[in-house]
């Protein structure tokens, strides 16, 4: 009939709009960040696009790591060609592997002057790793670290930075008391202890600093174990009882508004990523040259902990030009281009051999230092449902320092709801 | 048994097959589609399988989820009153005769007409910390003393998206109650004016109870349309802080992005209900009658 | 009398609580995307400027106009359909006589109330198998489905408006069932046309979730989902360009809306309401 050839001529009109616009290049990178991060990736992509001839084309994605993921997510699971190559936070590459969307990568390695060998071994068996193939390398890691004040420790006759929780909890209250004269809010130790995901970051390094830890047996998780328990109480300690960290740590307190309290010059002692020290410096910082850096404390027959953050790249299953995509993922991760990502942003390669260049330690001296600590990094479970888990333990953590549950108790309803949890999970 | 013209069920057919079809694929099978998937361990890193209703079972003790759905209930109940109360002060406004009606109409209708997401991110500019409207307002006029972290505490965010929510949805409720406003005849009010009732007497003796139908059908249209609410809380607060104002429909987002679709299923079956529940509520109260045919 | 003096006065007072309530968010997008600062306790050296529309328009790359043009096409295409097939269903309904008309309409119109959240598994995984992921199609179907009820539900209120013996004159003058509908009683719906498709319209351009997830990127995105993922500093947001690509992207709604708003009005309260 007459109008149902219209409706037929309607919609392939549709269709015709909706076919025209096409990728103009021939590799898709999705990456995000902050706006200088973008624009330097702009950058580089210039770079590797003369060298090449590979025309790349930026999918750029906003600063939010969930925002970053939920594309992706939506890409690979409609197995879409693009994005070819994009950058994973640690925490979903679990999710990525198991969902088999990422292409191994070992034949490429085979070929290449890249060698998995310069590359940090730890994070390389723990993160990269799927059933035996390298599906991911690290671009860049992040490692918890600890900054002080060393002007104020030396004022107090003390030499090194605290190795033990119990000598950070002395020097904060003796620098404390006398700082308070002059500025009524200053305190010993800042740290994240809002209800996100940096709060566990936080916890599992002190907990495994006591030898404990989020641990994995048989299926099952195991957190209400007396090491973490310690753990915890130290940590509302903190707050509420040597009163050293603010009130607001278990409310407010984030990557951001931790770096601007110690910059500031309010804090003693701050636990935060690396990317806070280039920022510190800066000329109009009140704590220019007055910071050092040290690994985190640990508890008296513990060990030195550091979370495992970071982002690596990864080449999608459904690419339709893996080889210029691996070609792409070599470029990224060559030594100069490490090393201008160090210059200019303040990312910690992913590979060793960089942190020993003498032009970078001129600028970024800590990075010796860094080197050393990121042997200790501890990584968050290894699960495709990590985030899930992690609300869970945020829920129940942010609680017990919020004085709302103990943490004997806190610890074992996070264990128990995890477990089950789990169990949906079971192969 | 009634008799039904041969060429007129041809005919009505062939019109109404365009609507089946679409309607069809697009909205009911998905539905049941939905409701199947929920029975079956459907995640993305691990085979498929048939579990009748453990997905559910697994809902019962699921702490996030009973937050999940407590928060949903919480903020229906505190921000539909607040809208059908606002909404009866607007479509007053609006029904009263005063000079640049249409200009008045437009206003009034902005909120509501534009995207959810757009009116979260202007909130989110508002309800900033240190450089939003909102504390710099109450700062201003001294009903605080300290900026107020809005986005960053509970019940903060709570309040905040119960205030974003309202502003635009009231439009909206005001519309509909000027419709009801309008259906009633202007005779009763002057025969009021006659036996000397008062402004607040004809209010609420006469406007009131009349306005009645029209406010029941705003409240359950609102609440439906309140159940599924995403695009707000998604931009504006993420469901935080931890969580705090996740509703439902963000909680099962939350599992399909995870790739757990048959937990994700679950979840949107048990908001399909509520809702499915409410709306036959509506449809009855609304007392759809025949003739309106 | 004084009391008619005190109403006025409430009245006026009430207006510009209305006004306000209903303005002032829209006025602090303009004004912020006008000035070089987004920190409003130091606006009182406003700096009007221009630079946040320039530069969101110069950048390729945050593909402001993209969203800008997906969204009109695609809410466009959705509303012209919607409104057709609408159409005719309602002048099936309204006319024409057959079993179950009624709980047909009720069932069609309690579609349009069910959470999105509970169609979007399966939707993705169709979208998925037709390969329509992040492509104009993908959306338009939805939004086509999903703003029937409503369009049907105005045009079966029209239509019930129209005597039927107009129908009956122009069948016992020869015409057939489509030409009567096409020539005689269609033109006299065209407020109610106008009305479906501009609330058809206005659905599709504000939807969300659906956008969200069946798009990837700006090739099939649409404004919503783009402005709520513009973003930039880590911690700090370039506010400035998110006002200014906010209030580009609300002009098409603003002139509807102004345009059209009796149209609007009529179609909710249709919509909605029933005497």
């Amino acid at each position: 009939m007459k109008f149902l050839k219209i409706l037929f001529s309607l919609f392939s009109i549709i269709f015709l709009i909706s076919c025209s616009s096409k990728y103009k290049s021939k590799i898709t990178f999705m990456v995000g960040g902050a706006p200088n991060e973008v624009t330097f990736w702009d950058k580089i992509v210039k770079e590797f696009e003369k060298q090449t001839g590979i025309e790349v084309e930026i999918l750029k994605q906003p600063a939010d790591t969930d925002q970053r993921r939920q594309s992706l997510v939506i890409a690979l699971a409609s197995k879409a060609e693009d994005p070819d190559v994009f950058l994973m936070d640690v925490i979903w590459i679990a999710q990525f592997s198991r969902s088999n969307w990422l292409e191994p990568l070992n034949k490429y390695l085979k070929m290449s002057p890249l060698s998995l060998n310069i590359f940090f071994k730890n994070v390389v068996s723990e993160v990269d790793t799927y059933k035996g193939k390298i599906i991911a390398l690290p671009v860049y890691i992040d490692g918890g670290i600890l900054y002080y004040r060393k002007d104020l420790l030396k004022k107090f006759g003390i030499q090194q930075p605290p190795q033990t929780w119990d000598e950070l909890i002395n020097y904060s209250l003796k620098v404390q008391n006398f700082m308070r004269k002059k500025i009524p809010n200053f305190y010993g130790f800042v740290w994240q202890g809002a209800q996100y995901e940096g709060l566990i970051c936080n916890f599992l390094e002190i907990a495994s600093s006591n030898n404990g830890g989020v641990v994995f047996d048989n299926h099952k998780i195991i957190l209400d174990s007396p090491q973490n328990i310690k753990a915890l109480e130290l940590l509302r300690a903190f707050i509420h009882y040597y009163k050293i960290s603010p009130p607001n740590t278990f409310t407010e307190m984030k990557e951001e508004e931790t770096r601007i309290y110690f910059q500031k010059g309010y804090a003693l002692f701050e636990r935060n990523w690396p990317y806070a020290w280039i920022l510190h410096q800066k000329d109009d910082s009140p704590v220019k040259n007055k910071i050092g850096i040290a690994p985190l404390p640990h508890f008296k027959n513990g060990k030195i902990a550091s979370t495992l953050g970071g982002w690596h790249i990864g080449i999608s299953k459904y690419s339709d030009n893996k080889e210029e995509s691996w070609k792409f993922v070599e470029f990224i991760l060559s030594y100069n281009i490490q090393k201008k990502l160090a210059l200019n942003l303040g990312w910690n390669p992913g590979r060793k051999d960089v942190y020993d260049d003498k032009e970078l330690l001129k600028t970024l001296p800590h990075f010796k230092k860094l080197k050393h600590i990121f042997n200790n990094l501890i990584s968050r479970p290894n699960l495709p449902y990590y985030p899930l888990i992690s609300e869970t333990m945020q829920r129940y953590i942010n609680a017990s320092l919020a004085n709302k549950l103990t943490p004997q108790e806190a610890l074992k309803l996070a264990e128990k709801e995890i477990n089950f949890m789990i169990k949906r999970y079971k192969e | 048994m009634k008799t039904y013209y041969k060429e007129d069920l041809k005919t009505s057919f062939i019109f109404l097959l365009p609507v089946f079809i679409l309607t069809l694929f697009f909205i009911f099978i998905p539905v049941i589609a939905t409701f199947i998937n929920s029975l079956f361990r459907d995640i993305i890193f691990l085979n498929k399988r048939f579990v009748l209703f453990q997905n559910y079972f697994y809902l019962l003790s699921d702490s996030g989820f009973w937050q999940s759905l407590k928060f949903t209930i919480i903020f229906i109940i505190v921000s539909v009153p607040l809208e059908i109360f606002l909404g009866i002060i607007f479509t007053l406004v609006l029904n009263y005769e005063i000079p640049y009606k249409g200009f008045i109409r437009v206003c009034v209708l902005l909120p509501w007409a534009i995207p959810a997401a757009i009116s979260a991110r202007l909130w989110e500019l508002i309800y900033n910390y240190s450089y939003g409207l909102a504390n710099f307002l109450l700062l201003k006029i001294r009903i605080i003393n300290e900026p107020v972290n809005w986005l960053e505490t509970g019940f903060s965010a709570f309040v905040a998206l119960v205030i974003a929510d309202v502003w635009k949805t009231t439009p909206f409720v005001a519309i509909i109650l000027l419709a009801g406003l309008q259906a009633i005849p202007k005779e009763i009010y002057y025969q009021a004016v006659i036996d000397r009732a008062n402004f607040l007497q004809r209010f609420f003796k006469i406007t009131l109870p009349l306005l009645k139908p029209a406010i029941i059908i705003a409240l359950l249209f609102r609440t439906i349309d309140a159940v599924r609410i995403f695009d707000l809380i998604y931009v504006l607060t993420k469901g935080g802080p931890g969580g705090a104002t996740t509703s439902l429909s963000l909680y099962a987002y939350k599992y399909y992005i995870t790739g757990d679709f048959g937990y994700a299923s679950s979840i949107s079956v048990i908001l399909f209900i509520i809702s499915f529940i409410a709306s036959i509520i509506y449809l009855r109260v609304g007392k759809f009658r025949q003739e309106v045919l | 009398m004084k009391e008619e003096k005190l109403i006025k006065i409430l009245f006026f007072i009430a207006t510009f609580f209305v006004l306000s309530f209903c303005l002032i968010p829209f006025l602090y997008m303009l004004i912020i995307s006008f000035c070089k600062s987004w920190d409003i306790f130091s606006l009182k050296e406003i700096e009007f400027t221009f630079s946040n529309y320039i530069k969101i328009l110069k950048d390729p790359s945050l593909h402001c106009l993209d969203y800008i043009k997906n969204s009109l096409i695609i809410s466009g295409i959705s509303a012209i359909f919607s409104v057709f097939v609408a159409t005719l269903g309602a002048y099936a309904i309204s006319r024409l006589d057959f079993p179950f008309k009624f709980s047909i309409l009720l069932f069609i119109l309690a579609s349009s109330m069910f959470p999105q959240i509970s169609v979007i598994g399966f939707l993705f995984k169709l979208m998925k198998i037709l390969n329509f992921i992040n492509t104009y199609q993908a959306l338009i179907l939805p939004y086509i489905s999903w703003s029937i009820p409503i369009s049907l539900w105005i045009m079966v209120s029209y239509f019930s408006k129209i005597p039927k013996d107009l129908d009956k004159s122009a069948l016992v003058d020869g015409c057939s069932w489509f030409q009567a509908f096409l020539k005689i009683i269609l033109p006299l719906t065209k407020p109610g046309l106008v009305s479906a498709g501009l609330l058809s319209f206005l659905f599709s351009f504000n939807e969300f979730l659906f956008a969200l997830i069946l798009t990837i990127d700006y090739r099939a995105r649409t404004v919503p989902v783009g402005i709520a993922m513009f973003q930039g500093l880590h911690g700090e947001l370039p506010w400035g360009s998110i006002m200014a690509f906010t209030a580009l992207s609300l002009l098409p709604v603003i002139i509807i809306v102004t345009l059209f708003q009796k149209h609007i009005m009529q179609g909710l309260t249709r919509g909605a309401v029933k005497e």
